[in-house]
């Protein structure tokens, strides 16, 4: 009986060798797609849990402010000190600062080396300090391995370390043998940072560790209701959770796409196991005739899917691995989503996720192959071997009237499932909208194709013609088959299509919202010398006009990662002008602090525009009126926009680190060479309003540079699908299209009869494919990215790039089309009339 | 008192603060206050800290009756390294503060734990009155109706202790009014005030249960900028509360042959007279040595003293009682509480050091 298996599988894979390669490549692509995200994923955010486990290190509890321009006093480090619970606390400052001579910021981190070693080990210096003098308590700076080799300093060495007007001249130390090969760090002793650089008599942080008897949740619930306002207090596991959820809906995107690929792959092995069932049936018969039970002829095509799907599945784990070391090389551990700076991350396979994978890629061969397993358990021995296969063994019909029925519950239940929230933070109800929106489509193919063709038939129509639309009328389920590949995969295509054109042309409007001026100047995290503050100001300054911005964060779930605080030069009164509002503007009180939120703070912590809420901001508790939400693309996790006047007021200390120009009369190079000096000796950068835009748009098309490769794995899928079902449709037909051939039809009306049917076949596929796309990019910019990114856009169908890909793709089945008509023409006609008597 | 010396120099924080007094690109050199005879101390204020000396240290121990045959121990250390003095921020690491305390228990073992931190950051240091702490460990000084007292609080994590020290007996000044020679010439000295007899209840933990505690302890406050030659290798120190309420007090610094650099006792009798014995007046000799099988060193557990007419001598309640701290340096010595038998008896502490190896002295 093995044998009997094996011998039939090898038949399967000897006879139908193109398309049993193809249904395998299929799933071993989706399998390959998955898995390389996957991976790519696990070992960016791995490395960046490493690179911040270095800088943090292994507190029970973190002490901070909820703003960045906060900070934790030392009377409240030291009451929390003395708590018995306490083991220690480490204070560290964590501040940027800039090399002299070169332009990035650095990280520099204020430690307590008598505290530190406790806590973050990693950031000690090297403990046998072979410098001659000096040491951390000294005012020695320490850099990490990575760092001291970029920069060219060695131990002895003198730097000046500069923020905004602070400079603070010092030597290194030495090295930190703690930090990671891609750690690029600066630590010090935090009293000398504080000297140099603030905050005074505060600190950034406090990294608790409690004695081991103390259970950190009940300790930290002890303590925040006595925590003084705009203090907040976390645990050390929030940090993991917060980069975590950093990338996560990104990454379940992703994942779905490759979900994809893998579905059109099962549709594959569906079309090539029933043509399969189909072709031997009368072998089927003729075995169950010699005592081959049902139950071992539904096994057997299920071992023959099978035996397509483990080894594709393996073959995927091979090409995805190959994919993710590609890709980190290429994009970096984020494809391209800008999450994680860290360069290229080592991948670590494990076990369970590639056994996962596995499954994955044998589930998607079989659960193509259950329905052409069932079809071969039914199919009636006697009639198989007079006539073949038999479509609808055993049922006469009934499968159409229940069609409405089907649509009738579908069709709410997908309007339903976009009406639903997040579930989590997943727009898991969307993704469940989008597979029904698919199983409509699939399901409608064959009730619209016999409807469609079957008016055609009734005209009058050339011989060939009329033959292909007869042909298709009649058979709607390998119609059905040949379709459903096309649908899913065109569905999905242009779904996509529109859903990155939908999203382009948005970022592309809010854009020229958010870049009103010509020039703009950044310094990247440090705040701009005053010097410069002071020139642009000056008459003789080329400028008619200059918008200074602070740019600050917010904390107001300690398990989020913070909201951007935005603080800008802008009119209170009419703040559209500088910002993309998506509703009506709510006037405050004169002597409200007002605040416009973006959508993604709308959404996630349920602010209301024209409501007052209570914000920790520059350590205060304090009164806020939401007077707007703006659209934002740039932060995920949300932004609060703050005027200047309202902030200062609040006692905030404004210290821009952009600077928005309008050169006068235009003059864009005058402006350019008066900014020279300052920019040359400070490390700014000076970008144009063009600059800017083309890089934010090449940053969006890299970003989605992953899914057109998605996109075209899916069309090819569909189109090898449409390929193997028509050639195996003809060598069905064999005797029909003999008996053709004996009534007149020469061998090329045969070879246009068999094309036109594959075009037809197309075309209706094609039709449904595009309005399934249509409501599922719908689904994807109405539900998904607003759910998973909290990006609402407006749909934007691009008609021109879906009419091509409609013409490529009806130019390919042309092609598939073809390949199968070339095979009606080979046919040898008289031998086959011969063995049908 | 010298024997602590090595705990608090500056140049035993390994790569921390390598000479950074001399050579830190901001600070200037550092200027002590310097211990003068004639000196009038003044309490509470002299029990607070003196920030302008290099270092000091309030250093407390005890034998207990309840647990029986147990000691306690818990000092701490204040140390100004010179290092950034000019830095202008609170947290500047101008003055630093270890603490260690140990449990001996018969039977269970010995218990040891030790911190450190800079004042300002996790620790702070009074100089109105004795008030130290570092994290949860507390050492300070209050009034009461009844009296003064000392209230000592300190948790690890396998041993804590919260005790109330009340005084029975007035400040013992050591040496001149509390100006203690430490060498024959005089330009080696420190101030140095004793508080013996303080009669002691509280409550201990360990081995996860609380336990009642009754007994006699001792308080040492000592404060100096230069303390000790540059020849002593090691010392050895003890401090007895008498049975019969008096106190004993006496210490020799040796050299690397084993030769006494430098003795004095002093001893207060029941009746509070006070005696003082110098150079050849005192006389240590070993008796029986215990060898330590963590370190090899061999340690004098059982040492003689002739103090002028009386002799006495030491018995370990246990022998173990060797030491290792980390902070700020590797040392290991014997510090540990001990019978006095002889002329005079009682229980206390013994300290010997610099028998595993040379102790790491900073010449002052």
């Amino acid at each position: 009986m093995r044998r009997l298996a094996w011998w039939l599988i090898a038949a399967q894979f000897r006879t139908r060798r193109t398309a049993t390669l193809l249904s395998l490549l299929a799933i071993a692509l989706g399998v390959a797609l998955g898995y390389a995200i996957h991976l790519i994923n696990d070992a960016a955010l791995a490395d960046f849990a490493r690179a911040m486990n270095t800088v943090q290190g292994d507190p029970d509890v973190v002490l901070a402010a909820s703003d960045s321009a906060g900070s934790v006093p030392l009377g409240v480090l030291d009451e929390l000190a003395r708590d018995p619970a306490v083991e220690v606390v480490a204070a560290v400052i964590d501040t940027r600062v800039r090399v002299d001579g070169t332009a990035t910021p650095l990280r520099l981190l204020g430690i307590d080396a008598f505290s530190a070693a406790a806590v973050m080990p990693r950031l000690l210096p090297r403990p046998a300090d072979d410098s001659p003098a000096g040491g951390i308590l000294g005012g020695r700076v320490y850099a990490s391995p990575a760092l001291l080799e970029q920069l060219g300093l060695r131990a002895g060495d003198a730097l000046t370390l500069r923020r905004g007007d602070r400079h603070w001249p010092t030597v290194v130390g030495g090295e930190l043998p703690g930090t990671g090969a891609g750690d690029r760090l600066l630590v010090a002793d935090i009293a000398w940072v504080q000297a140099h650089f603030g905050p005074n008599g505060a600190v950034s942080e406090g990294r608790i560790r409690l004695t081991p008897e103390t259970d950190p949740a009940r300790w930290q619930a002890d303590h925040r209701p006595r925590l003084p306002v705009g203090l907040l207090l976390r645990a050390a596991d929030d940090e993991g959770r917060r980069v975590a959820n950093l990338s996560r809906a990104y990454r379940v995107n992703l994942n779905v796409l490759a979900l994809v690929a893998l579905l059109t792959g099962a549709f594959l092995v569906f079309a090539t196991q029933l043509t399969a069932v189909a072709q031997r049936s009368t072998q089927f018969a003729l075995l169950g005739v010699l005592g081959l039970a049902p139950r071992m002829r539904l096994l057997q095509v299920l071992l023959e899917a099978l035996a397509i799907g483990l080894p594709g599945a393996l073959l995927g784990l091979g090409i995805g691995y190959a994919l993710a070391l590609a890709f980190t090389q290429i994009l970096g551990g984020d494809l391209g989503g800008g999450f994680f700076s860290t360069s290229s991350p080592l991948l670590v396979p494990r076990a369970a996720p590639a056994l996962g994978f596995l499954g994955l890629g044998c589930a998607a061969s079989l659960g193509g192959a259950l329905y052409p397993a069932w079809l071969n358990r039914r199919q009636p021995l006697a009639q198989a071997l007079k006539t073949g296969f038999a479509q609808n063994p055993g049922a006469h019909g009934h499968r159409f009237w229940r069609l409405p029925l089907l649509f009738a519950l579908l069709v709410p239940a997908a309007f339903g499932l976009t009406r639903l929230p997040a579930i989590s933070g997943l727009p898991l109800a969307g993704y469940a909208a989008i597979a029904v929106v698919l199983i409509v489509g699939v399901a409608a193919a064959p009730w619209l194709t016999r409807t469609v063709f079957g008016l055609l038939s009734r005209r009058s129509l050339s011989p060939p013609l009329q033959v292909a639309v007869q042909n298709v009328a009649q058979a709607p389920l390998m119609a059905q088959v040949a379709a459903s590949g096309l649908i899913v995969s065109f569905a999905l295509t242009a779904s996509m299509v529109i859903m990155v054109a939908s999203f382009r042309s948005a970022v592309d409007q809010w854009l020229d919202h958010v870049l009103p001026a010509p020039l703009y100047l950044r310094s990247k995290g440090t705040p701009l010398p005053q010097a410069l503050l002071d020139a642009v100001d000056r008459a003789d300054a080329p400028f008619a006009r200059v918008e200074r911005t602070a740019h600050g964060s917010l904390t107001l779930d300690a398990q989020r990662p913070a909201l951007a605080l935005i603080v800008r030069e802008i009119d209170r009164r009419d703040p559209g002008t500088r910002l993309p509002f998506t509703g009506p503007l709510f006037d405050a009180a004169p002597g409200e602090v007002v605040i416009w939120i973006s959508e993604a703070v709308e959404e996630i912590y349920r602010l209301r525009p024209g409501e007052r809420r209570r914000l920790p901001l520059l350590g205060g508790d304090i009164e806020v009126f939401v007077g707007g939400v703006w659209r934002d693309y740039a932060r995920q996790f949300g932004a609060v926009v703050i005027a200047r006047e309202d902030y200062t007021r609040l006692g905030g200390d404004f210290a821009p680190t952009d600077l928005a120009l309008w050169p006068r009369s235009g003059d864009e190079a005058e402006a350019l060479r008066w900014l020279a000096p300052f920019t040359a000796a400070q490390g700014l950068e000076v970008s144009t309003n063009g600059e800017l835009r083309a890089l934010s748009l090449s940053i969006f098309d890299r970003s989605f540079a992953v899914t057109h490769a998605l996109e075209a794995a899916a069309m090819l899928i569909g189109l090898f699908g449409l390929a193997v079902t028509l050639a195996a449709s003809v060598w069905l037909r064999a005797r029909e299209l003999a008996t053709l051939g004996a009534l007149g039809f020469d061998r090329r009306m045969l070879g246009r009869a068999v094309m036109l049917e594959g075009l037809l076949i197309a075309a209706i596929g094609l039709l449904i494919g595009l309005a399934c796309g249509l409501a599922i990019g719908a689904i994807l910019t109405q539900v998904v990215n607003p759910q998973a990114f909290h990006w609402r856009m407006p749909l934007d169908v691009p008609v021109l790039a879906l009419l091509a890909g409609v013409a490529l793709t009806l130019a390919a089945a042309l092609l598939a089309s073809r390949h199968a008509a070339r095979q009606a023409t080979r046919l040898p006609l008289a031998q086959v009339l011969a063995s049908a008597q | 008192m010298d024997r602590r010396r090595f705990l608090v120099t500056p140049l035993l924080l390994p790569g921390f603060a390598r000479s950074a007094a001399s050579d830190s690109p901001s600070a200037g050199a550092v200027v002590y206050a310097e211990v003068e005879p004639g000196r009038k101390l003044v309490f509470p204020r002299d029990h607070g800290a003196h920030p302008d000396f290099r270092t000091e240290w309030w250093y407390v121990t005890g034998a207990l009756d309840e647990p029986a045959d147990s000691g306690f121990q818990l000092t701490f250390f204040r140390s100004r390294p010179g290092i950034a003095e000019e830095l202008r921020s609170p947290i500047a690491a101008r003055q630093i503060v270890f603490a260690h305390a140990a449990l001996t228990l018969p039977g269970v073992g010995l218990r040891h734990a030790e911190r450190a931190a800079r004042a300002g950051l996790g620790s702070g240091l009074s100089s109105e009155d004795c008030d130290v702490w570092l994290g949860p460990w507390r050492l300070r000084r209050l009034d009461s109706p009844a009296g003064e007292f000392l209230r000592l609080q300190m948790n690890a994590r396998d041993f804590a202790f919260d005790l109330t020290l009340a005084a029975t007996r007035p400040l013992l000044l050591q040496g001149r009014d509390g100006y203690s020679r430490k060498d024959a010439a005089g330009d080696l000295a420190s101030h140095y005030v004793s508080w013996p007899q303080l009669r002691v209840s509280g409550r201990l933990l360990y081995d996860g249960k609380g336990r009642e505690a009754s007994g006699k302890a001792w308080f040492d406050h000592e404060w100096s900028t230069r303390i000790l030659g540059s020849g002593a290798v090691g010392w050895d120190w003890i401090g007895i509360n008498l049975a019969d309420g008096g106190a004993l007090m006496a210490f020799r610094l040796r050299s690397a042959s084993g030769a006494t650099l430098h003795a004095h006792a002093a001893w207060r009798d029941a009746a509070g007279r006070l005696r003082q014995f110098d150079g050849p007046e005192v006389v240590f000799t070993p008796l029986r040595n215990w060898q330590s099988a963590r370190s090899g060193a061999s340690y004098p557990v059982e040492i003689g003293i002739r103090i002028g007419e009386l002799g006495v001598r030491t018995v370990p309640i246990v022998d173990d009682q060797e030491l290792s701290v980390n902070r700020p340096a590797r040392v290991v010595y014997w510090e540990g509480l001990v019978r006095v038998e002889g002329s005079l008896s009682g229980r206390g502490y013994l300290e010997l050091t610099g028998y595993a190896g040379r102790v790491p002295l900073a010449a002052g």
